[in-house]
């Protein structure tokens, strides 16, 4: 049984492919097209999924798509009569495409590559349910998804037993903290479903001062259910301002993009991201109570926040939390697929998502092949003498593009796809910045550490496998990583396991063998702007343009200074 | 002296290698610096959809026994779910192990085949010997091998011809390629020269080959005329390298790697050891280092691969007993 799902269409377009409930394959589109976040129809990434394991598009059974774009089309046409005759532009600019393929996906599926089987369109937020308990390692959890919005659901409560995923309760539209988180984003001069994680790392800098002033927005029910006070926002007219008047009036002047950071931006971020917080543990905790479930499985755009989500384990009666590592829309098309495939299809559950490494990988020859008709000179390493050579060279504080193995699924590098580097040198953040990334010096950088060592340094009650949690730097430990530990004392932390990440564990240990430390700096493998790189073309590219010391590739060693002696 | 980026050696006036010895095809590879834009399998099966069933058969399959025309066949049968139409053509001169090949493969996929075995072309073959013409053997059989394969497309009403082409054969890339190897490319100048010179003193002249077709363009706007049909390759479009389907026929279709051939792992006629032989005597190089070469440049293979491949020893035996076989005799 094959079933591709699809998201696209927003943002993060992906696809996933299914056989027999395990996930074979799957990517986003920005990888092969380049063009970050691209809402565009995958079909690189379905070229990619289908051609996993020796299949074809005439070898699926099932399409699964990740929204219900009737009911999607319907909020989007209320949205524009709410907004006429402010939205006439928009409603011009967007209608056609609404007609020409959202609406007619099984002829668009037909016409592209002659798919004639069934499709079937799954919501939105069930999709994202279903990505999160579906493939989690629990037989029963609670279930709690959030976002900006999809057709109309902004945030749902349920839980997952078996093969089923129950959705009990629904915030709609226009009350969204997804929107929310968004919109002051942009007020804060960062972009619409990129920044929030900017601003996430700017919350940490900051005093949650303006966290009553937010609060009074809200109508906060005892459930935790909300309500959003519209008069500060304006999300019905969508590719327009989304603070209103009333916002800027309250909490002042907002912020252009590229004008300084000051003091009330990073107050403001901090309350932002404090109210966030307290609403999620509260609806977490009341859902807590409705279910009485120990384990909680959180997807959707807002659990990419792995502050919040440290919060919610930490500060909840959950026992464990399950955040898989494409969480955001791109985890939609394996949740539409994983809800096919077992809920509708009503297969029994036998599989676990341990591993977001289900993209394109390379072998040496490939990659020799490339490097060879660029021209570029290139040593050829065993693994048992790349370790040492490689984390000699992270000691010494060189900054290494690492390329191993499949790219990771969803928006994290995980060790793959990264650029590595020293966590014990204070000025390594810095150092990126200025040699690579070229990014807001506030933004902290991720530790990847030792599964069997990552309680010596954090506060962690659980693994962290995907980067989906900020758990505090133990005290006595922050001064031996201060590259790895925010502002804030909290890092997010990627716990390593030996058996699904054998080379970087390898690394990993033998950088804790020369200096003691058993965590290593991890950023993703993009330049400023750019997309994770996928192939071993555009971690070249990524390479030549950047200041990167060293290019890992399997193992094929380049280096800046030529051939490695 | 062969060039340090791709195996093609210095034979002036169409490869010339530059101070660094790299040649001047290299040189202007890197010049052109072509887009490496990948056809899309989505693509290829868009344009299956559009013509499945309009046929007598959906396509054509020209299979040789090859690896590459042995998977294609497989592809179009078992991926792409078509109704094919497997296609032979022997001059006289397939090895039993390639004949043997099309047989298991077409016999285990279950479809219908058109094998057509001539001699034809054999006097043709043998003046080429005794003239100690340059012309290259396989350019005249690939002219009688696709007029032919046009025809019967004609008469089946198929609308698409599905050659084993590598990605090194194509020389366009991206959809809609007419056919293989183009003899315009600079690498090719002399090879096509001295074919066309052979085709207007030989063949042109001779009664019994009056409708035989001059150029690859003859074949290709006759074709257009009588029956409009596409040529395209899977392997185009699909990210497979040759090992992956090499393996993959050899366990579902029991295909075999003959014992001898040239270049080392492929599957092709006894003529062939003929034909690059005296390629190798007139120019220095076949139109498979043509090929290679150009892969090379593409990044789909290491030059150390090619130089691999392309590496043998030509059984003398062998090339006499060919030779014999089509009346000459054949100094080596």
């Amino acid at each position: 049984m094959n079933i591709l799902g699809l998201s696209c269409f927003y943002h993060d377009s992906a696809a996933c492919a299914l056989r027999d409930g395990r996930i074979i394959a799957a990517a986003q589109e920005e990888r092969f097209t380049r063009r970050k976040n691209t809402p565009d129809f995958p079909v690189n990434a379905i070229n990619f999924c289908i051609q996993a394991e020796g299949a074809s598009i005439l070898d699926v059974d099932y399409i699964a798509f990740y929204e219900k774009p009737y009911l999607k089309f319907a909020r989007a046409v209320c949205n524009h009569l709410k907004a006429y005759p402010f939205s006439l532009k928009n409603f011009m600019d967007t209608m056609p495409r609404w007609l020409e393929d959202r609406l007619i996906l099984p002829l668009v599926f037909k016409k592209e590559f002659g798919f004639e089987g069934k499709t079937l369109f799954i919501k939105h937020h069930l999709s994202h349910a279903a990505s999160a308990f579906l493939v989690s390692p629990f037989e029963e959890a609670a279930i709690l998804t959030a976002d900006g919005v999809g057709e109309w659901a902004t945030m749902t409560r349920g839980f997952g037993r078996g093969n089923q995923v129950q959705v009990q309760k629904e915030i709609l539209f226009p009350d969204s903290l997804g929107l929310f988180y968004t919109a002051v984003t942009t007020y804060l001069g960062f972009p619409a479903l990129e920044g929030e994680g900017i601003v996430m790392g700017l919350a940490g800098c900051g005093d949650p001062v303006y966290l009553d002033k937010l609060r009074e927005i809200f109508t906060i029910k005892p459930d935790g259910s909300f309500r959003l006070d519209q008069r500060f926002f304006g999300f019905f007219n969508e590719g327009v301002r989304m603070y209103t008047p009333l916002f800027v009036k309250t909490f002042g002047a907002p912020r252009l993009p590229g004008e300084e950071i000051e003091k009330r931006h990073r107050d403001m971020a901090a309350s932002l991201q404090k109210l966030t917080e307290e609403i999620l543990i509260m609806i977490a905790r009341n859902l807590h109570a409705e279910t009485k479930m120990s384990q909680l499985c959180l997807a959707g755009g807002l659990f990419l926040n792995c502050v919040a989500n440290h919060k919610i384990l930490e500060e909840t009666p959950f026992k464990k939390v399950f955040v898989q590592p494409a969480a955001g829309d791109s985890g939609g098309a394996l949740g539409a697929a994983a809800y096919v495939y077992y809920d509708f299809l009503g297969n029994k559950r036998d599989y676990m998502m341990n591993d977001a490494a289900l993209g394109p990988e390379f072998s040496s020859d490939e990659i020799k092949r490339i490097l060879r008709r660029e021209g570029i000179d290139f040593k050829e390493m065993e693994y048992p003498v790349l370790a040492p050579y490689i984390a000699g060279k992270i000691a010494r504080g060189e900054i290494i593009g690492w390329f191993q193995g499949k790219m990771e699924y969803g928006p994290r590098a995980l060790g793959n796809r990264s650029i590595l580097a020293d966590s014990r040198n204070p000025g390594m953040k810095d150092l990126l910045n200025s040699k690579v990334k070229h990014r807001e010096s506030f933004r902290p950088y991720a530790p990847l550490v030792l599964e069997e060592k990552a309680k010596d340094y954090f506060d962690l009650k659980d693994l962290s496998p995907f980067m989906l949690l900020a758990p505090p730097v133990r005290e006595e430990k922050k001064h031996l990583i201060p590259s790895a530990t925010h502002v804030d004392g909290t890092a997010r932390v990627q716990t390593v396991n030996k058996n699904f990440h054998p080379k970087l564990w390898q690394l990993i240990k033998t950088f804790e063998d020369i200096t003691g430390i058993p965590i290593i700096l991890n950023t993703s493998f993009n330049l400023k702007g750019e997309p994770i790189v996928c192939s071993p073309e555009d971690a070249l590219a990524g390479f030549l343009k950047s200041d990167m010391d060293c290019l890992v590739m399997e193992n094929i060693v380049v280096e800046k200074a030529g051939p490695a002696a | 002296m062969i060039c340090k980026k791709c195996v093609l050696p210095e034979r002036k006036p169409e490869i010339v290698l530059n101070g660094e010895g790299v040649c001047n095809v290299c040189l202007e590879y890197e010049k052109a610096k072509p887009s490496f834009e990948k056809p899309l399998e989505t693509d290829f099966i868009k344009i299956l959809k559009q013509h499945q069933g309009k046929g007598e058969y959906d396509c054509l399959v020209m299979c040789s026994g090859g690896k590459d025309s042995t998977a294609a066949l497989y592809y179009m049968k078992k991926r792409y779910k078509m109704n094919v139409l497997a296609f032979t053509f022997d001059h006289g001169f397939e090895t039993e192990e390639a004949l043997e090949n099309v047989r298991n493969a077409v016999e285990i996929l279950g479809v219908d085949f058109l094998f057509f075995r001539t001699d034809f072309m054999k006097e043709m073959f043998a003046k080429i010997l005794a003239t100690g013409s340059k012309a290259v053997i396989c350019h005249l059989c690939s002219l009688w091998y696709m007029d032919l394969t046009f025809k019967m497309t004609a008469r089946f009403n198929i609308p698409i011809i599905i050659a084993g082409w590598t990605k090194g054969q194509s020389t366009k890339q991206p959809l809609m390629s007419r056919c293989g190897c183009s003899i315009h490319q600079s690498e090719f100048v002399s090879m096509a020269k001295a074919t066309q010179e052979f085709l207007d003193q030989h063949v042109r002249t001779d009664p019994r080959y009056k409708d035989f077709p001059q150029s690859m363009e003859e074949v290709l706007s006759k074709a257009q005329k009588k029956h409009k049909c596409i040529v395209l390759s899977p392997h185009w479009f699909l990210p497979h390298a040759s090992d992956v389907y090499a393996e993959v026929i050899k366990k579902e279709l029991k295909w075999k790697l003959p014992k001898v051939s040239y270049p080392a792992n492929s599957t092709n006629c006894y003529l062939n050891f003929l034909s690059v032989h005296n390629a190798m005597k007139h120019y220095g190089y076949t139109h498979y280092h043509v090929e290679m070469s150009k892969m090379i440049r593409e990044g789909m293979m290491l030059r150390e691969e090619a130089l691999k491949l392309l590496e043998v020893d030509f059984d003398k035996e062998l090339l006499k007993n060919i030779a014999g076989k089509l009346g000459c005799t054949y100094e080596i």
